[in-house]
C-alpha cells in the first residue's frame, strides 16, 4: 500500500466511455482510458487491507464474491500507484491468463467484495485490471512463449471460450501439445461470437490473443464440429487427455402461442450473425436486422443489453426490454449485505444508449410475455405483455403470479429472446457418454474436474451452467492443472 | 485487582504468586490476539494458547489450595458459547472477549490501528473517519446474547446449573477422535485434561474473598480520620507522623474519600497537612489528589507519587543528616508514573525511570537515574543535577530542564524526539526561578539555594528539552489563537494541521 490516506483523498473516478450517440454509429469499443495520473491516484485508493475480500472469489448467497481467479488485486493496485506497470502485469498475469478481457468483460465480483464498497464507493479495480493489461500489450510486455521443454503428451481441448483458451494455454506452459477443437469458423467462442465487438474488440483483442497462442505452439482447428465432421472416438484413442469447455449453450425458450412466427430469435443468434457480418464486411449483411424495426429482448441480463447495443446501432425504430424480475434498488438492501454481489441499479452501455436515443431506460419490470402475434404470411407483428407480482405458494417459493388487466399489445417486428441458458448440448456429452448432473451439465467436481471417464476432464459452463467469463477462465486453469497431474503424476501449475 | 500473564510454560507458578499477593483475579491470556496495531512478530509469534496455560493455572491453584481466593479468567479469541464452555471446564469463571464484539460493532480488522486511517472509523481520531463509524451498543448487546445463549444451551445439555459448576470439570471434555490428521496422532490431551486428586476441602472455584489487609492500611488506621474535618467541613487539618517502610500506598485511601465527596477538583491547596518523618513505603501519595500535601522527613521507595493527581509531594533529608542530599538518592524508582497533575519537591536524586508517562505534573528533583522523563507527555521536570543515560527516550510532551553543569548531558539524552535548547525567553526564565524557589521554600535545598544565588549564572547552563512535537503542536496552537480560535477549537485545529505533518515523529 503505497499510499495510507489514498481512499480519503481521492474520489472514484472511472475514465468517460465514448458518447451513446457517437458510439452507437460504430462497432468500435466503447470503453476510452485514462490518463496515467489518474490512474496511479485510483490506485492509491485501495487500502491493502488486513483482512480484503476482493480476491476471495467464493460464492455467497450464491453469487460470486471476490475474484474467482484471486487476482493478487492489492498488490497490483499499490504497484500501479507506484507507477512500476510491468511488474503489475506481472502480477497480473500470475493468476490471470487473459486480463485484456476479463478488464472489458467481467462484472467485477471483486469490486462487490471490495472492503472500501463498506461505506464509499469500491476501487476501480476492473478499469485498472484494463490499463495494466493494455499498457502491457502497448509496450510490447506480452508476447508468445514457447515451452522449453515438450513432454511428448497430447490434449485436445473442445471448445476454444475462456475455458478452453486458459485451459490450453495451461497445458501448453506445462509442456503438453495442445489442439482446440471448435466448430466456429473462428475460435474464442462467447468471446468471439457471444460478446459484441463494442464490448470486446474481436480484431483487436481477441485475436490478437489467439495468434500469439498460436505463435506459443497451440493448435486451433475451427469448423470442427465433433460427431458432425470430427469422428468423437478419436479423442479417447489419439490424444493422451481430453478436456470438454464446450460451454452452456442450450438457450431457454419461451414455448407461448406465435412462437414461430418470423421475426422471433433466441439472442445468441443475432449475436453471433451480427459479430460475424462486422467482421466479414459490414453489420448492414447481418441476416437479422433490427433497422428501422420495433425490437423487443426478453430478459435483462448481459446478453440482453448486448442485444439492445446491437438493436440500437443497427438503427432500430423503438427498443423495450422485458425483465420479470422488479427494478433493482438504488442501494443495498439490508438482505444483501457487502460482500455479497450487490443487486443494485446498473445503467449498462446498451441502456444508456437507448436512453440517450429514445429519452428513456428501455427496462420494463415485472413483466412477462404472454403471446407473439403475427400477420397472415407469419411474421411477428406484436407482443401481449403482462404484468407480474411475485407470490409464495404453498411450499414458500416465490412464483410469478399474472396480474389480470394488465395486458399490453406492444408493436414488434423482431423479438430476442436472452433469457439465459439451460445447460450443455447434449449430442455430444451422450455420443462419448459421459456422465451428467441433475441441471445436465457434465459430472465433474469443481477443483477436482475429473469425468466419468478416464482422462477426459470438463471445465466452465458445460459443467458448472452458465456464468461468468472469469469462472471459465478459473475453471479452464484448475483443470490444466488436474490434467498436468493426471498426466505427469505431479503438477506445478497454479 | 487483576493481574494480566501470558499463557505459557510455568504460568501456574507465577499465578500462585500472583494469588499469594493477593490479586483478585488472574487473567490467562492467550497468544493469538492482538491490536490491529501490534506487529505481526507479537501476534503470531509470542504465548500459547490460552487452553494450555489455562488448564496449567488452575491445575497449580488447585493443588496448593489457592484456587479459592482468586478467579481466573481467559482470553484470546474467545468467539462462541463453546469456547466460554470449554474455557469454564478448563478451570476458568470469567471470559474476556475483545476481537468478536469489536467486529459485531464494525471493526473489519483492517490492521491499520496505529495510522489513523481506520476506514470504519473504529480507531481513528480523524473526524471524517470516525463519522464512518456505524456501529451500536445494540451490535454488542446482540452479540453477547448469542454467546450467552449457546453458553445456556451447551450448560443444559452437559447439566449444570451455575457456570461454578462447572470450573475445572476436565472429566467432562474429551479428546475429539474425529481429528484423522496425521499430526494429530501424538497429541497427548492427558496434563491438560488432568484434575489434581484433592480432597473436598480444598475450593476449585473462587469462593473466597481476598484480605488485600487494606484495615491495617496507615490510611484506615489513621490519616483517614485525621481528614475527616477537612473532608466533611473543608478544616484545615495539619498532622505530624511516623512512618515506616510497611507503610504502602501512602495517602490514596484518604484521598479517594475525597474525590468521592468532591469529585476532581478536590480541596482548596495545603487543607490537609501530614508530616511524615522515617521511611515511607512504596507507592507513597499514589492518586492523591488536590488539597493534600504530603512531605517527609526521611526517603521514599519506589512508585514515589504514581498517578499523582494533583497532590502535593515534599521529600527531604533529616536537618542533621551527615550527608550531602543532592549526592544521594532518596526516592526509590519509577517516581510520577503516569502522574497527571500536582507538584513534587525531592531534595535530592531520584532513581531510574523519573517521571515515565507523566503528563502534567510540575517536578523538581536534585537527580535522576536512567531513561529519566521517558514517555512523558506533559507538565515540567527541574532536574537539578545529573541524569543517566537514555533520558527523555520517546518523550512527546512537557518540557525537562536539566542542570548540565558538566557539559555532558547531550550525551545521555535520547534526542529521537526532543530538541535541546536554551532557556531564553525572559517569562520562561522567570517560571523557572518560581519553581525552584517553591522548591527552596519547601524543602530548604541546599543545592536549590546555591542555584538561586548567582540564578544568572546558572540560566545558561539549563538545557531546555523540548519535544519537536510538542514545539510544533505549541506553535500551531498559538497560529490558531492567532486566527481568533480558542480553548478546544484551538487546539483541535493545530491536532488537525498536525496530523498531516509529515515531520511527524510521533504517533506513527
Amino acid at each position: 500500500m503505497g499510499k495510507p490516506t489514498g481512499f480519503i483523498e481521492y474520489l472514484r473516478e472511472l475514465p468517460l466511455d465514448r458518447s451513446p450517440l457517437e458510439r452507437t454509429k460504430d462497432w468500435k469499443e466503447f470503453h476510452v482510458h485514462m490518463e496515467d495520473k489518474k490512474l496511479r491516484n485510483q490506485g492509491a485508493r485501495c487500502m491493502n487491507c488486513g483482512v480484503p475480500f476482493c480476491h476471495t472469489g467464493k460464492l455467497v448467497s450464491g453469487m460470486a464474491s471476490g475474484c474467482p481467479i484471486n487476482n493478487l488485486i492489492p498488490e497490483w493496485n499499490d504497484l500501479v500507484y507506484r507507477g512500476l506497470w510491468k511488474e503489475a502485469l506481472d502480477r497480473l498475469h500470475k493468476t490471470n491468463n487473459f486480463p485484456e478481457f476479463t478488464g472489458r468483460v467481467c462484472p467485477a465480483p471483486c469490486e462487490g467484495s471490495c472492503v472500501l464498497g463498506i461505506n464509499n464507493p469500491a476501487v476501480t479495480i476492473k478499469n485498472i485490471e484494463a490499463a495494466i493489461t493494455d499498457r502491457g500489450w502497448e509496450e510490447g510486455w506480452v508476447f508468445a512463449d514457447q515451452p522449453k521443454v515438450r513432454t511428448g503428451k497430447k490434449v485436445a481441448v473442445i471448445g476454444s471460450g475462456p475455458a478452453g483458451l486458459s485451459c490450453a494455454e495451461q497445458l501448453n506452459k506445462a509442456g503438453h501439445t495442445v489442439t482446440v477443437f471448435e466448430r466456429a469458423d473462428r475460435p474464442g467462442g462467447l468471446l468471439m461470437y457471444g460478446i459484441p465487438n463494442m464490448k470486446l474488440d474481436k480484431k483487436e483483442v481477441v485475436l490478437r490473443r489467439i495468434k500469439l497462442m498460436e505463435d506459443s505452439g497451440i493448435k486451433f482447428i475451427c469448423n470442427a464440429t465433433v460427431g458432425d465432421n470430427v469422428e468423437p472416438q478419436i479423442f479417447l484413442k489419439e490424444y493422451d487427455a481430453t478436456v470438454f469447455c464446450t460451454g452452456a449453450t442450450q438457450p431457454r425458450d419461451l414455448p407461448i402461442e406465435g412462437r414461430n412466427l418470423k421475426g422471433v430469435h433466441f439472442a445468441m443468434e443475432l449475436l453471433t450473425a451480427n459479430t460475424k457480418a462486422v467482421l466479414n464486411g459490414g453489420a448492414e449483411h447481418c441476416p437479422i436486422h433490427a433497422k428501422d424495426k420495433d425490437v423487443i429482448v426478453i430478459g435483462g441480463g448481459d446478453t440482453g443489453t448486448d442485444c439492445v447495443g446491437t438493436s440500437m446501432r443497427h438503427g432500430c425504430k423503438s427498443i423495450v426490454q422485458i425483465e420479470i424480475l422488479p427494478k433493482p434498488p438504488l442501494e443495498r438492501t439490508a438482505d444483501n449485505p457487502w460482500p455479497e454481489w450487490p443487486k443494485t441499479y446498473k445503467m449498462d452501455y446498451g441502456q444508456e444508449e437507448a436512453a440517450a436515443k429514445f429519452g428513456a431506460d428501455p427496462r420494463v419490470y415485472l413483466t412477462t410475455v404472454k403471446k407473439f402475434n403475427g400477420d397472415l404470411a407469419g411474421n411477428l407483428q406484436s407482443i401481449v405483455t403482462v404484468e407480474i407480482k411475485w407470490e409464495k405458494n404453498e411450499k414458500g417459493q416465490f412464483i410469478p403470479k399474472e396480474q389480470a388487466g394488465t395486458e399490453k399489445v406492444r408493436p414488434a417486428q423482431l423479438v430476442l429472446l436472452a433469457m439465459g441458458f439451460l445447460g450443455p448440448e447434449q449430442a455430444l456429452i451422450k455420443e462419448i457418454g459421459l456422465e451428467t448432473d441433475t441441471r445436465s451439465n457434465i459430472k465433474a467436481e469443481h477443483e477436482n474436474y475429473t469425468t466419468s471417464i478416464k482422462g477426459v476432464f470438463a471445465a466452465g459452463d458445460c459443467r458448472r451452467g452458465q456464468s461468468l467469463v472469469v469462472w471459465a477462465i478459473n475453471e479452464g486453469r484448475g483443470a490444466a492443472r488436474e490434467c498436468d497431474r493426471y498426466l505427469m503424476g505431479s503438477t506445478d501449475l497454479p | 485487582m487483576s493481574v494480566k500473564l501470558v499463557s505459557e510454560v510455568g504460568v501456574g507458578t507465577i499465578a500462585a504468586g500472583v494469588a499469594k499477593a493477593h490479586a483478585d483475579v488472574v487473567l490467562i491470556s492467550g497468544y493469538d490476539g492482538g491490536t490491529g496495531s501490534s506487529p505481526q512478530t507479537s501476534i503470531t509469534h509470542a504465548g500459547l494458547p490460552w487452553e494450555l496455560g489455562l488448564a496449567e493455572t488452575h491445575q497449580t491453584l488447585v493443588l496448593n489450595n489457592l484456587r479459592s481466593r482468586i478467579a481466573v479468567e481467559t482470553d484470546g479469541q474467545l468467539k462462541t458459547g463453546r469456547d466460554v464452555i470449554m474455557a469454564a471446564l478448563l478451570g476458568a469463571e470469567e471470559f474476556g472477549f475483545a476481537t468478536a464484539p469489536l467486529v459485531a460493532s464494525g471493526c473489519i480488522m483492517m490492521r491499520v490501528c496505529h495510522l489513523n486511517t481506520c476506514p470504519v472509523g473504529v480507531a481513528s481520531q480523524d473526524p471524517r473517519l470516525r463519522a464512518r463509524f456505524a456501529g451500536k451498543p445494540e451490535h454488542i448487546v446482540n452479540f453477547m446474547t448469542f454467546v450467552a445463549t449457546e453458553v445456556r444451551e451447551l450448560m443444559a445439555q452437559l447439566g449444570f446449573r451455575t457456570v461454578e459448576e462447572m470450573v475445572g470439570r476436565t472429566d467432562r471434555l474429551e479428546a475429539q477422535r474425529a481429528v484423522t490428521h496425521w499430526k494429530a496422532k501424538g497429541l497427548d490431551f492427558s496434563k491438560i485434561l488432568y484434575s489434581p486428586d484433592v480432597g473436598p476441602e480444598v475450593g476449585r472455584f473462587c469462593s473466597i474473598k481476598q484480605d488485600h489487609g487494606l484495615d491495617k492500611s496507615l490510611d484506615l488506621t489513621t490519616l483517614l480520620g485525621l481528614a475527616q474535618p477537612a473532608i466533611d467541613r473543608g478544616e484545615k487539618v495539619i498532622a505530624e507522623l511516623p512512618i515506616k517502610n510497611v507503610n504502602r500506598v501512602v495517602g490514596t485511601i484518604t484521598s479517594y474519600e475525597i474525590t468521592k465527596k468532591l469529585g476532581a477538583k478536590g480541596l482548596p491547596e495545603d487543607t490537609i497537612r501530614f508530616r511524615f518523618k522515617g521511611s515511607a513505603g512504596q507507592s507513597f501519595g499514589a492518586f492523591v489528589t488536590r488539597g493534600m500535601t504530603l512531605s517527609i522527613e526521611g526517603d521514599a521507595n519506589d512508585y514515589f507519587g504514581k498517578g499523582l493527581s494533583g497532590g502535593k509531594l515534599i521529600v527531604h533529608p533529616p536537618a542533621n543528616a551527615g550527608f550531602k542530599a543532592e549526592d544521594n538518592i532518596i526516592i526509590g524508582n519509577v517516581a510520577l508514573y503516569g502522574a497527571t497533575a500536582g507538584e513534587i519537591y525531592v531534595n535530592g536524586r531520584a532513581g531510574e525511570r523519573f517521571a515515565v508517562r507523566n503528563s502534567g505534573v510540575t517536578a523538581v528533583v536534585e537527580g535522576v537515574g536512567d531513561h529519566g522523563c521517558e514517555y512523558m507527555t506533559g507538565g515540567r521536570v527541574v532536574v537539578l543535577g545529573p541524569t543517566g543515560r537514555n533520558f527523555a527516550a520517546g518523550m512527546s510532551g512537557g518540557i525537562a530542564y536539566v542542570l548540565d553543569q558538566t557539559g555532558k548531558f547531550a550525551e545521555q539524552a535520547n534526542v529521537s524526539m526532543v530538541g535541546l535548547e536554551k532557556v531564553e525567553s525572559k517569562a520562561e526564565i522567570a517560571e523557572l526561578r518560581a519553581i525552584i524557589e517553591h522548591h527552596v521554600g519547601y524543602t530548604g535545598s541546599a543545592r536549590g539555594k546555591q542555584v538561586l544565588a548567582a540564578f544568572e549564572t546558572f540560566v545558561p547552563q539549563f538545557v531546555k528539552v523540548f519535544p519537536k512535537d510538542y514545539k510544533r503542536m505549541l506553535g500551531c496552537i498559538e497560529k490558531a489563537e492567532s486566527q481568533g480560535l480558542t480553548g478546544e477549537e484551538a487546539i483541535m485545529a493545530a491536532f488537525e494541521e498536525n496530523a498531516r505533518d509529515l515531520s511527524r515523529v510521533g504517533g506513527n
